[in-house]
């Protein structure tokens, strides 16, 4: 393999690991709050770039989509999380979990009815023209989703860290009923977690829809997220981010080395040999608890 | 004395036939029911839908027209959600507790292929407009008719005859999806290139559906330096590859599957999408700038006001057609109208087709391979064009019936 082709294979890497990044952190932030897996969190991302397919017709420049995205995705997380979440919250969690899925799945076929099953495109921000550098195509699409990955890795870090809500959602994350004795409004930290994560989710669907195209199946996208989480270790952001590039990763260098009939096997099957050596994952830890 | 047997013989004559069409299930004195199934839910609903939408309009406009020989045609419609159980189960109930007279399928293959022993065993006509799957014409069963699409057996002779003739490419790679049918696209390309042409594929390379990333696919195409890449899979993914392509510097036009010459790849690939060439299974597409399309995508608004994006498509005008070459084939079989007189009917057909929207049918009593015709396009302008060819070969697959 010459350093061309491997660099060349590294920007592909890097630039689908991504996605796989983002929506990894969308799973990643209402399960640390909250403890819910939410299956239906590849759907927000089809709806993301649902919103912003409609949103590109009306003519609005980027940033007005943008921020309408985030908006929208936000609103729709807390809709969620008040009406359908809330009320099954102490029920066991495989049922909140199978609730989710269903979400999914009512708001993926929700897109179908009203979009049918046809594929469309956006433009990215920046055109489609692939920029070349040093020898080495790069489309400036899949930089700015790295950069927009790694700004919002930054922001949720420093959420998590810095703000009242942020403490309050780790205080949350590691036991619900002793927040509440402190004083933490519990309800409201799992609404602003779904509003997040919801928001995440739609703005991985705008960021990816110039890339990957619009289309109902874009969802699909959760079960690679769902390995990018488990490889980071599922309650670690930083984990989240570097499992979703490791991702990416190997899936496009094993497409060379072992071909592309088994590129798509190769992530799971280092899955499994980490899961046997980090049950936790690279950055996740075992819970201490006292009995 | 004379008078009155002569009159009775008279009535005898004429009831007769009445009886007889009394007893074949699902036909009374002025209806025929014939049932129908497609996946209108789960990932393949685009098909189904459109389907039974193309089926529905179809029936509409003949029994608008008076119906066939009196009666007018209803239909029980059942998903199949794209699961060969589903689509037996489905088939089950129409033939046993719906009491049909005939079957529609307006089914992927995947689904379809589950039902085709039940309908040998039963005898029931099933008429298969969409899936290519070979099964349902090989081999030959008296009551399996295949309409708009042709055997992928087929798409593999003219895919190869076209790219090893017309445009005279000698290095061609293949990437191809893993599902059943690109890689039965794949396979039968390949066959044929090698058998008539005494072409290899320089690459050959295959993805899962829904793939994100075809870089390394591409880049072991590049290597292969080819003249042409045929892609078999789906527009989503055919958008992604192209784009991805055009990025790496790989310049060398795209042949596409059948199910892919469709506005809906222009509209995922855009520009990457110019050049792009492909055999289609009807003479325009959805969206073609012909009077004749024009009217026909006005009468199917008309009775789909609300229909989604991306409506009518492709699956639309094969089951309309289809519909339209059923209702041919029961015309023929006269008054009474039985299992064996309609199969009759559907055999004296030659080269019909409802209008200009369709690709001629043809039957005979040696095969029920209704299209042995496709029509190469090319995307020009950002939509689907006819190109000026004609296969020159006889096809292999008729010489089975003989």
């Amino acid at each position: 393999m010459t350093a061309t082709l491997a660099f060349q294979l590294a920007i592909a890497g890097i630039s689908v690991g991504s996605i796989y990044a983002l929506v990894a952190l969308a799973v990643v932030i209402p399960f640390k709050a909250s403890g819910v897996l939410n299956f239906g969190q590849g759907e927000m991302v089809t709806a993301g770039a649902y919103i912003a397919l409609v949103l590109t017709t009306l003519a609005l420049p980027y940033a007005v989509v943008f921020l309408l995205v985030v908006l929208v995705g936000a609103i729709g997380g807390i809709v969620i999380e008040r009406a359908l979440i809330r009320p099954i919250i102490r029920a066991p969690e495989f049922t909140v979990v199978i609730a989710t899925f269903a979400i999914g799945l009512l708001i993926k076929g929700a897109i179908q009815l009203r979009f049918g099953d046809s594929p469309a495109a956006i433009d990215g921000p920046f055109g489609m023209d692939p920029l070349l550098v040093a020898g080495l195509r790069f489309n400036p699409t899949s930089v700015w989703i790295f950069v927009c990955m790694l700004l919002v890795t930054f922001a949720v870090i420093a959420f998590f860290k810095y703000t009242r809500l942020g403490k309050a959602m780790r205080a949350v994350s590691i036991n619900a009923e002793a927040a509440r004795l402190m004083g933490i409004r519990v309800e409201s930290v799992w609404r602003w977690a779904w509003g997040i994560s919801t928001a995440i989710g739609a703005v991985a669907g705008l960021l990816v829809a110039p890339v990957i195209g619009v289309n109902p199946e874009i969802g699909t996208l959760i079960l690679r997220g769902l390995v990018a989480a488990v490889i980071g270790g599922f309650t670690s952001v930083p984990g989240a981010i570097i499992g979703g590039l490791a991702v990416g990763l190997i899936e496009t260098f094993s497409g060379v080395i072992v071909g592309s009939t088994f590129k798509n096997l190769v992530p799971f099957i280092i899955l499994m040999l980490l899961l046997v050596f980090r049950p936790y994952g690279l950055f996740g830890v075992a819970v201490a608890k006292r009995v | 004395m004379k008078r009155i047997l002569s009159i009775l013989a008279g009535a005898a004559v004429a009831v007769v036939p009445a009886m007889a069409a009394a007893q074949q299930q699902g036909v009374t004195a002025d209806t025929i029911k014939i049932g129908a199934y497609g996946p209108i839910t789960g990932p393949a609903a685009y098909i189904g839908l459109a389907g039974r939408d193309g089926m529905n309009l179809a029936i509409k406009e003949i029994n608008a027209a008076g119906g066939i020989n009196g009666r007018k045609i209803t239909v029980v419609f059942e998903d199949d959600a794209h699961s060969p159980t589903r689509a037996l189960a489905a088939v089950k109930k129409l033939v046993e507790q719906d009491q049909v007279f005939a079957i529609m399928s307006v089914a992927g293959s995947n689904a379809t292929v589950g039902t085709i022993d039940y309908v040998r065993d039963k005898g029931a006509v099933m008429y298969v407009s969409i899936a290519s799957a070979p099964p349902v014409t090989w081999p030959f069963a008296r009551n399996l008719f295949r309409g708009g699409t042709t055997e992928t057996a087929r798409y593999g002779e003219l895919y190869a005859e076209y790219l090893a003739t017309n445009a005279k490419n000698k290095r061609i790679a293949i990437m191809h999806g893993r599902e059943e049918y690109p890689r039965n696209e794949g396979d039968a390309t390949v066959d044929k290139l090698k058998n008539w042409f005494q072409i290899d594929p320089v690459a050959r390379v295959e993805f899962n559906i829904n793939d994100k990333d075809f870089t390394s696919q591409l880049i072991q195409v590049q290597k292969a330096n080819p003249d042409v890449i045929a892609f078999f899979g789906n527009p989503a993914e055919a958008a992604i590859a192209m784009r991805q392509a055009r990025e790496l510097g790989i310049k060398q036009p795209f042949f596409v599957g059948s199910n892919m010459v469709d506005p809906s790849l222009v509209t995922a690939a855009r520009a990457n999408a110019e050049g792009v060439t492909g055999f289609s299974l009807i003479p325009f597409l959805p969206g073609a700038n012909s009077p004749e399309m024009k009217q026909w995508e006005a009468n199917w608004r008309k009775e789909y006001p609300n229909a989604p994006a991306g409506r009518p498509n492709n699956f639309d005008l094969l089951a309309y057609g289809d519909m339209h070459v059923l209702a041919e084939g029961m015309r023929r079989a006269g008054k009474n109208l039985t299992t064996d007189s309609l199969i009759k009917g559907l055999e004296g057909i030659k080269d019909y087709r409802v209008g200009p929207v369709a690709t001629p049918r043809t039957f005979s009593d040696k095969h029920h391979i209704g299209n042995l015709t496709l029509v190469p396009m090319q995307v020009k302008g950002g939509s689907w064009e006819p190109v000026q060819w004609q296969s020159k070969r006889q096809s292999d697959i008729l010489s089975r019936y003989k």
